[in-house]
């Protein structure tokens, strides 16, 4: 810890070379956008889904719950995934979705907490999966982006390590910008949880700056929005 | 930094990159590609000057309560169970971050792109420890294969061509030969997918720290990033002490124009918060992680009044695409780990007087400062530092060369202050060169006059006074 002193005095002696404001940080341009009434809900999903398909992302579309299930298993098939890894979501019902895909014949591997010594097999399973699914806790329409946190329930793996991935985001959780979704998510939301923007599939332009698709990361992602029954 | 860039070594780099099509070619290509996508991006995103403005004025102010937000963020971090290590220079974050692999008796490392690590010549640092240290972004991972050094800070890979990487990989790997950018990034991808799932330590950078939060913020397009980590046992985090900002709601400024002006991306397809290591029952995050705090050179920028600006950088490398000097000699001629406008800013501070040429490889032209998202006022800065050089502020290793073009130029400032003696000697000299001109202008001219007129053509000095010079001939 000396190291720490002895740099920010380094740092301090620094800033008492110039100029000094001491008025605290500077006052912040970001308004705090109010989540979109449901009128504007459509309109806000469409935007996302046009982004989204920008970056090379798939939108399968507005699902009502009731479809959802149906069409995960139609997108399972269409990509020829034999294993399907998934998790908890913040608000489907994502045991439904592991049956109906079981019902369908498709293996599952379902993430659970783990103990230390159950990790790396854990990880093995969920990198073998060719599709894995999770659930949003937010999606930004200007850029195109999923917000997803991770958690003991619902590990990051899942939209990492399979070579396809899906993720849901219900309806009002489409926001408009990311100063939206940060605003919402606030600071203590942010410092609890392990977050990570998405946007797109993993892709590079390492090459003659040609963009390719799946480097480390899926090499497809296809998006639900998910429509509650009572709206 | 093993190598220490000598002016010499960059008259000589640069003026064999001059004469390289082939690299000009590559250069002019890729540099026309991203400004057409960001001109497309910024057109498309009207807040975008509001944006640029708002991380400016943050960074600026960040900058100014350094020494309170680093406090902030470690108090922070440390609350969380990281550990934070404050680095003074290159060696003491390199021996810290090698002990603390060794103790863990790590054996397979993967780093996530950063243009820190690369500062403090981690991968050597790993390599004399008997370590390997494998780099996972795919133009990375390319220049280690080539055992080279990236030669932009965001395309690593930007001085070859698919050809040249098909024939590394097929010299490599021994698979069949493709200059398919398709096949090549398969290949890479199960190669490195097995490194990654093998892996017990992770090193990558840092993009912002968020002080209030005490999240590290890393973006990325491929997901190395994230594979660093989050798969190994132990993470280490590195960032230059200037990477903090006070608070989240400050974060999406940046990240509306860091993807825009770096690659012509709305967002990077990846931006992960890091938040400390994994919780009870978690898959994903390190068991242990350390958090490298750099200084390195940089609090002596800080305390430089014009320098510190440059300390807003947020290395998004636009100013290279714009530069005509990188677009005509490439990264690797710089022989600097930061090349282009901010790399002649930095290199000097952080890796010592040695690379205090690089200030003068710039035409001033001021497409970097009309380019930069949070404006650095880079020619102010690369001025600042011509001066600090010339008057041996900063002292220097002079070629000789420049040693007596100064000595020339000081004799012309002593004589233009005597109105009769110059225009004799402008008499004399229009008397002189009159034989060696050619429609007004010189091309060549004799013995040590030879240079001024070895890049460019110079007017015939005329007797009568002439406010305009004729236009060249063609």
């Amino acid at each position: 810890m000396a190291e720490l002193h002895k740099i920010i005095a380094s740092v301090k002696d620094a800033l008492g070379a110039g100029a000094r404001n001491h008025n605290s940080h500077a006052e912040t341009l970001s308004a705090v956008v109010p989540v979109a009434a449901s009128a504007q809900r459509a309109e806000l999903a469409s935007t996302f889904a046009r982004e989204l398909e920008e970056v090379g992302g798939k939108f399968l579309g507005v699902l009502t719950p009731g479809e959802v299930n149906s069409r995960i298993v139609s997108l399972a098939g269409e990509i020829g995934a034999k294993t399907v890894a998934l998790g908890q979501g913040p608000a489907s019902d994502m045991d439904a979705v592991g049956e109906a895909l079981e019902r369908a014949d498709f293996r599952i591997v379902r993430t659970v907490p783990v103990a230390d010594s159950e990790r790396a097999a854990m990880r093995a399973r969920v990198a073998d999966a060719e599709l894995g699914i999770a659930e949003a806790d937010f999606a930004i329409a200007s850029t195109g982006t999923l917000a997803v946190v991770a958690n003991a329930n619902r590990p990051g793996a899942l939209t990492l390590l399979p070579t396809a991935s899906l993720v849901m985001v219900q309806i009002d959780r489409v926001m408009p910008n990311l100063a939206a979704v940060l605003a919402a998510m606030g600071p203590e939301g942010v410092a609890a949880n392990r977050l990570t923007l998405i946007t797109g599939p993993s892709r590079t332009a390492d090459i003659e700056k040609r963009i390719v698709l799946g480097v480390h990361g899926p090499k497809s992602l296809h998006v639900i929005v998910v429509w509650p029954h009572d709206d | 930094m093993a190598e220490l860039p000598k002016a010499r070594d960059f008259f000589e780099s640069s003026s064999a990159a001059v004469g390289d099509h082939e690299l000009r070619r590559k250069l002019e290509s890729a540099s026309a590609r991203h400004l057409d996508h960001f001109a497309q991006v910024k057109a498309e995103f009207p807040p975008y000057e509001d944006e640029r403005e708002a991380a400016h004025r943050i960074k600026t102010d960040a900058i100014a309560h350094l020494d309170e937000l680093l406090i902030e963020l470690t108090s922070k971090l440390e609350a969380r169970g990281c550990k934070v290590f404050f680095a003074a220079d290159a060696a003491d974050a390199r021996d810290y971050i090698v002990a603390l692999a060794k103790a863990k008796g790590a054996s397979n490392v993967v780093k996530g792109k950063s243009m820190t690590t690369e500062e403090i010549d981690l991968n050597d640092a790993f390599a004399h420890a008997g370590i390997d240290a494998v780099e996972t972004d795919l133009g990375e991972y390319i220049v280690q294969l080539r055992g080279e050094r990236p030669s932009h800070i965001i395309t690593p890979a930007i001085h070859l061509s698919k050809e040249d990487i098909g024939q590394l990989f097929t010299d490599k790997f021994g698979i069949e030969y493709t200059a398919e950018p398709e096949k090549l990034t398969a290949e890479a991808r199960s190669r490195l997918r097995a490194i990654f799932l093998a892996a017990d330590f992770g090193v990558t950078g840092v993009n912002f720290a968020i002080a209030e939060t005490g999240t590290l913020i890393v973006v990325e397009n491929e997901g190395n990033g994230r594979l660093s980590s989050t798969m190994p046992e132990t993470f280490v985090a590195v960032m230059g002490i200037e990477k903090v900002i006070p608070r989240l709601e400050d974060l999406s400024h940046f990240l509306e124009i860091l993807a825009r002006t770096a690659t012509g991306q709305k967002l990077t397809t990846y931006t992960s918060f890091i938040t400390g290591p994994r919780r009870e029952g978690e898959l994903d995050g390190p068991g242990e992680m350390h958090v490298v705090i750099l200084d390195n050179g940089r609090s002596a920028m800080l305390a430089d009044p014009v320098l510190r600006e440059a300390l807003n950088c947020i290395r998004c490398g636009a100013c290279l695409n714009v530069c005509p000097i990188y677009r005509r000699i490439g990264g690797h001629a710089y022989r600097s780990v930061y090349p282009g406008p901010i790399g002649s800013i930095v290199s000097p501070n952080l890796f010592g007087s040695a690379a205090g040429y690089l200030p003068f490889a710039s035409t001033l032209c001021g497409a970097c400062k009309d380019i930069c998202p949070v404006k650095i006022d880079i020619p102010r800065i690369l001025l600042h530092l011509r001066w600090k050089e010339s008057t041996g502020q900063h002292p220097l290793k002079w070629p000789r060369a420049i040693e007596r073009a100064r000595r020339g130029a000081r004799r012309f400032a002593t004589a233009a202050l005597h109105p009769r003696t110059i225009r004799m000697l402008g008499k004399f000299a229009a008397m002189v060169l009159k034989p060696f001109a050619h429609n007004g202008y010189l091309r060549r001219m004799p013995g040590p006059f030879r240079n001024w007129t070895k890049y460019r053509d110079f007017p015939r000095p005329r007797p009568h006074k002439r406010p305009e010079p004729e236009r060249p001939p063609g």
